[in-house]
């Protein structure tokens, strides 16, 4: 590597990238375009509703595709949410006369406010249990909704919805909804690169890592809900002033699974997919209407083809169409060359950087941890050792906030995280790799840094814009020897360069402490001796270390301190030579005679 | 372009697989077409399916006696799903056909709310057999209902129960959809009117698998007699033998639904001796006789009013067109309101000015699983 | 008041007979292959018009009917699995989740093509209707469905954790890595609770349709429920599904006798978001832990 010069310009930099309304002219253009056709071409009134509901329910897919697509977090109650903005543009504009409007931009925040508050029950569920609750919240919608005549009309349903004055025709107003379909579909289709997308994604690839690189995990899942919530009442809303009727039938459990279908059908994560997903599922009952001589036989067909498509397209129709495009794609650009990392770790409290006392983890009877201290200097290596089932892992678990220790307290550079989250631990300064490596296997190795370097209270990346990160990112990735590989995804890593990949990601984020939990886990020989090259080359930069790890020669040669522990309890602590040597620490590896 | 080609492939396949559309290609413009909207699949493709029966025995006569102003009828068919969305679909893709004179919609209430604001735009003829009496009275005057609105079947159940019956201790029975609401609304504002306000008005919600706690309800309130609106046969079928299974014997008198043939064999026993108010009974006109026997010929059971609408509205919509001899909507319109006196099967039709062609109801009684006809309560207000 | 209350109690257990009936496939499958098949109803509804087909249209005995369905069902059982689930064991159980519902949507209607839409009569086991015990009016295809859910978790129990094969499958659900290794062919176990939830599920159909008729929506409505009750007894376990079973039946009867009876099927929802945020791992269920 050529040698580090604070003076060195960042050469040969990409040329500064336009500004962004004008990168997406075409895009714009193109909606305009469509705008115009759905306005002014004639339609028969038939076409006319089929693309009224598809573009009504096309939006209603978008908030899916962020909630499941994008943050990978099971919705089934979108139907009711649809029901929200369709019911508040209903009885707003026939039972209270306010206009179209004020009734739409209602019956959005009614949906976000009820999107968010499901969103709240994952702080304690996921998978599975999260389908049933929203499948139970669903339920007990619409059966208010049939039930509750005094607010919804009961199953009579709402007649004679309003439309805005502005679009009083059926052909404006169907331009108009495609015009809220593009702009919902351009946002939609940005938000995977803007901050929250960027967290959202890191939440479904992967919910620890996500936690301990600063993302809020909860805060994350709750926006995906309220957002997918907020996507669903807008779309409601402009399908009531569409077809001017609603009833509780048509926002029930199986309206839900149809909103589902459609977004796996196109492919969940993006609004292309969902848009082709909508159009075929309401299509394609149309085109089969002659099979409807025979009751039963046009679903059974559907059916049918639900299970092929997802059986053979397991990205939906757009998945499989835009992993086809890839290959015919040219390789990955080459990211621009970057500056040296710069490591600034706080320097507030004093010589101790990690300080614990008394920590202990109990679960159930088994004491994983048993009152342990711990006290990491400033600067250097500190190696935390023990044979099998000392508690090693759960000290760091405990540590970076993946479990509440029992007792104890945990004092980072002056600060007290022993009930800190996994994310503010580490806005506070702290950074951790995991023994199975924990990267976000949907992203680039690039995309995984800027994560790390992503983190509340990093104060190297300058305002923090897109173009801040990115260099961070680079600096972080060039550092490790992966700089020209920055745009290549996860899987075409080996073992070794995703262990240098995910330490990258934990030294953009220039933390205080850095926790190792086994590195050198499945490296060969050669990698394990560039990883302690690594560990010196970060250690010169004054970041503390505090490394668990089973290989002693690694260990002997970086660590300077050694604690060591056995059945959860610290048996010896000392200068690193000394440790090795101490007859307690010998017998708990070898075993007395 | 995608029209064209869409068109062009559903062509093709109908054709192979469809002979009556075969047929109706090579008659085209030579037919009169009327459109029908019926629930080919979904929970109420049964119906669907002798609704269309009853349509097309209809139109058969109709052009077996030399059809109408010179050319034979046609009816083309498009499945609603028994959805909302599905009947404005089916609806909008038969508006879009400009040949259709005139269209016969749905029999349950939200779908034709629902088709309402389209069939306003389009300006044609529907005939629809919806029972929600707002429907003939929400300004759209293109709707006429060749069956009788639920403020008649409350009425008629009431003034039967009270007078006839003259049983005062009700309990009221409803299923919760729209349907079962309105008609438990109407038959307890017609109670009240007779000074028998209902002891209990219980509505339950559809595909109950169990009504123990409804039965138990009913024994409780010290009911003598029981009012009732059901939507699915099944509901009425698992009552029905939880109420006899539980002892509870007093007099039954119930919506329509009480007397079809499906409900007659799921619930067996359990409705003998209960009354209905039928639209439909066989015995109770001329023209509901000859119906039967129609019907009976051709499909080898009774028919009920599932079917007995639809063959009333091709016949109503047809003799509405030959009277005005045109095919002109404003004349059709005109034509059917100044129907009076027409014998059908529902009973005699006398079209008002809300387009409402019949204002009584029948009432039958269900003699060891025979549906015996017992009056015709008709009003004149 | 006493009177009214056994007879809600009969009733609730009853029903609750018949979701814990349901569910007990549900959970089986959930076991084996960490799926929720939301086709599991569906097997209900085509094992009664199995029985239907065979014992009235064909006119055959109805023990003899009965043994052909369960064996029409096992036969389903074998295509569900290679047609639906085995195809998709690797994915994430999004897809095969989708991929049962659409399952579910194709069965119904393959049905409704072949069969018609009108809903269809089937004699209960016994010739007597019920019997009078005291104030409480027994029903006797409730008192049987009672009798045989008994006699199935005395079976299940037996089969579990008594022989070798029911060993073998238990161990498969809990890991199927290990279970590999061990010698255990994973994707015969996998075939074999496949199949034996299908003739559950089949058997439940055919218990409960002398009661609700046998329809093709007989399904649909009945397994929501059953689903929501594996959760309330604990996803992963058996007596779970048949305590969350039996508990729901009663609290919705009660519920709807005296609270409201157009919202019955509201508290069943309730309670499971209860459970949900309260005690996820339902009454029986174990906390499942993930590793760092």
């Amino acid at each position: 590597m050529s040698a580090p010069s604070d003076n060195m310009p960042i050469a040969s930099a990409a040329a500064r990238p336009k500004p962004l309304l004008l990168r997406h002219l075409p895009y714009f253009v193109g909606a305009a375009i469509l705008v115009a056709l759905s306005a002014s071409m004639q339609f028969d009134g038939y076409i006319l509703n089929i693309l009224l509901q598809a573009t009504t329910f096309a939006i209603a897919v978008f908030g899916l595709s962020v909630v499941l697509g994008l943050c990978g977090q099971i919705n089934l109650a979108q139907a009711a949410f649809f029901g929200f903005g369709a019911y508040a543009v209903g009885i707003g504009t026939t039972d209270l006369h306010l206009s179209y409007w004020l009734c739409l931009a209602g019956g959005c925040v009614i949906a976000l406010a009820a999107g968010a508050f499901l969103g709240m029950s994952t702080l304690r569920l996921g998978g599975h249990y999260l389908a049933m609750v929203t499948i139970s919240f669903q339920q007990i919608v619409t059966l208010v909704m049939i039930n509750d005549i005094a607010l919804t009309h009961g199953p009579d349903g709402v007649s004679n919805i309003g439309r805005p004055a502005l679009f009083p025709t059926s052909q404006g107003y169907l331009g108009f909804c495609v015009a809220m379909l593009a702009i919902v579909g351009y946002l939609v289709w940005h938000l995977p690169d803007t901050r929250l997308g960027r967290a959202m994604r890191a939440v479904r690839d992967n919910e620890l890592a996500a936690g301990v690189n600063g993302i809020d995990i909860f805060r994350t899942k709750v926006y995906a809900f309220a957002l997918c919530a907020a996507l669903g009442g807008l779309a409601g809303g402009l399908f009531a002033g569409g077809f001017a009727y609603v009833s509780p039938d048509q926002f029930s459990f199986a309206e839900s699974i149809v909103f589902l279908t459609m977004s796996l059908l196109g492919g969940v994560a993006s609004p292309i997919g969902s848009a082709i997903g909508t159009g075929l599922l309401i299509l394609i009952p149309e085109w089969l209407r002659f099979l409807k001589s025979i009751p039963g036989l046009y679903l059974a067909i559907y059916g049918l083809f639900v299970i092929l498509i997802i059986r053979f397209m397991p990205d939906g129709i757009w998945g499989f169409v835009s992993a086809g495009l890839a290959r015919l794609r040219a390789k990955a650009k080459t990211p621009p060359a970057a500056a040296t990392l710069q490591l600034k770790p706080a320097t507030v409290g004093g010589d101790i950087v990690l300080e614990v006392t008394g920590l202990a983890k109990y679960f159930g009877g088994l004491k994983a941890v048993d009152g342990v201290d711990i006290q990491v200097k400033r600067g250097g290596v500190h190696a935390l050792i023990g044979p099998n089932g000392s508690g090693k892992t759960t000290t760091l678990n405990v540590l970076s906030g993946l479990y509440k220790a029992t007792s104890g307290r945990i004092v980072l550079d002056g600060t007290d995280i022993t009930n800190m989250p996994p994310h503010l631990r580490t806005a506070a300064g702290l950074g951790r790799t995991f023994q199975n490596i924990r990267l976000f296997r949907s992203m680039t190795a690039l995309e995984n840094v800027e994560i790390g370097a992503e983190r509340p209270g990093n104060t190297l990346i300058k305002q923090g814009g897109d173009a801040a990160l990115t260099e961070r990112a680079m600096e972080a990735l060039t550092f490790v020897g992966l700089g020209s590989r920055a745009n290549e995804l996860i899987s075409s890593f080996s073992y070794g360069h995703q262990r240098l990949i995910e330490i990258a990601r934990a030294l953009a984020a220039n933390p205080t402490l850095l926790l190792l939990d086994e590195p050198a886990a499945g490296l060969n020989s050669t990698e394990k001796l560039e990883l302690h090259e690594l560990l010196k080359r970060i250690a010169a930069q004054g970041l503390t270390i505090l490394i668990i790890d089973h290989d002693m020669t690694l260990v002997s040669e970086a660590a300077q301190h050694i604690t060591v522990l056995n059945f959860g309890r610290r048996i010896a602590d000392g200068e690193s030579m000394a440790v090795l040597r101490h007859p307690d620490v010998v017998s708990a590896y070898l075993g007395t005679e | 372009m995608k029209l064209t080609r869409r068109d062009f492939t559903a062509g093709i396949v109908a054709g192979i697989l469809a002979p009556h559309i075969i047929s109706s290609a090579r008659a085209q413009g030579a037919t009169l077409k009327i459109g029908m909207c019926a629930p080919v699949t979904g929970p109420a493709a049964e119906s669907g399916g002798y609704a269309v029966k009853g349509a097309k025995l209809a139109l058969d006569a109709v052009n077996k006696a030399g059809g109408v102003m010179g050319k034979q009828l046609e009816l083309i068919v498009e499945d609603d799903q028994t959805t909302n969305p599905g009947i404005v679909l089916a609806f909008s893709k038969l508006a879009a056909n400009p040949d259709i004179v005139g269209f016969l919609g749905s029999i349950r209430s939200t779908q034709v709310h629902a088709m309402a604001p389209d069939v306003l735009k389009l300006g044609k003829p529907v005939m629809i057999g919806g029972t929600d009496p707002n429907l003939t009275h929400m300004g759209n005057q293109w709707l006429f209902r060749c069956r009788p609105n639920d403020s008649y079947s409350g009425r008629v159940i009431a003034e039967f129960g009270v007078n006839t019956l003259g049983k005062k201790k009700w309990a009221v029975l409803h299923s919760t959809d729209a349907f079962g609401t309105a008609g438990g609304k109407a038959l307890t504002e017609a109670l009240t009117k007779l000074g028998s306000a209902p002891t209990l008005d219980q509505g339950y919600a559809n595909q109950s698998q169990d009504f123990t706690p409804v039965v138990l309800a009913i024994k409780q309130s010290g009911a003598d007699i029981l009012g009732s609106y059901f939507t699915f046969e099944n509901d009425l079928g698992i009552f029905g033998r939880q109420l006899r299974q539980l002892g509870v014997n007093i007099p039954w008198v119930g919506s329509p639904s009480i007397t079809n043939i499906t409900a007659l064999k799921l619930a067996g026993p359990a409705l003998y001796g209960t009354y209905g108010v039928a639209d439909y009974a066989e015995d109770s006109s001329d023209g509901s006789k000859a119906f039967g026997k129609i019907y009976r010929d051709a499909v080898k059971v009774a028919p009920d009013n599932q079917s007995s609408w639809t063959f009333d509205a091709i016949n109503v919509l047809s003799g509405a067109i030959k009277t005005a001899n045109s095919t002109d909507p404003g004349k059709i319109r005109e034509a059917i309101l100044a129907t009076k006196k027409f014998p059908g099967a529902e009973g005699e039709y006398n079209f008002d000015q809300n387009g409402d062609g019949l204002h009584g109801y029948n009432v039958v009684k269900n003699d060891k699983g025979n549906i015996v006809f017992d009056k015709h309560i008709e009003f004149n207000d | 008041m006493m009177d009214i209350v056994l007879q809600l109690l009969f009733t609730g257990i009853g029903i609750g007979a018949v979701y814990a009936l349901v569910a007990l496939g549900f959970v089986l499958i959930f076991r084996a292959t960490n799926v929720v098949n939301f086709a599991q109803g569906e097997f209900s509804m085509v094992a009664a018009y199995l029985m239907v087909v065979f014992s009235v249209d064909l006119g055959w005995p109805y023990w003899l009917s009965f043994l052909l369905a369960l064996g029409g069902m096992a036969l389903l059982g074998v295509i569900f699995n290679l047609g639906v689930y085995y195809p998709l064991r690797h994915r994430t159980f999004l897809p095969v989740i989708i991929a049962t519902i659409g399952a579910s949507i194709l069965m119904a209607n393959s049905v409704l093509a072949i069969y018609g839409p009108q809903p269809q009569v089937l004699q209960g086991w016994f010739d007597t209707p019920g019997l009078q015990l005291g104030p409480v009016y027994l029903d006797s295809q409730y008192l049987l469905i009672i009798a045989v859910t008994i006699a199935l978790v005395i079976f299940n129990y037996w089969f579990f954790e008594r022989t070798m094969l029911g060993k073998k499958l238990q161990a498969t659900s809990q890991d199927k890595e290990m279970a590999s290794l061990l010698g255990i062919s994973v994707s015969t176990m996998i075939m074999i609770t496949f199949i034996y939830s299908a003739v559950l599920g089949g058997l439940a159909g055919i218990l409960v349709a002398p009661v609700l008729f046998v329809s093709i929506q007989m399904g649909s409505t009945i397994a929501l429920k059953a689903f929501a009750a594996t959760i309330i007894g604990g996803f992963g376990d058996v007596a779970g599904a048949i305590i969350g079973g039996l508990a729901l039946g009663v609290i919705e009867t009660f519920g709807a006798a005296y609270i409201s009876v157009p919202y019955k099927d509201g508290f069943a929802f309730l309670v499971l978001i209860f459970f949900l945020v309260f005690r996820p791992q339902g009454i029986f269920g174990e906390r499942v832990a993930e590793k760092a």
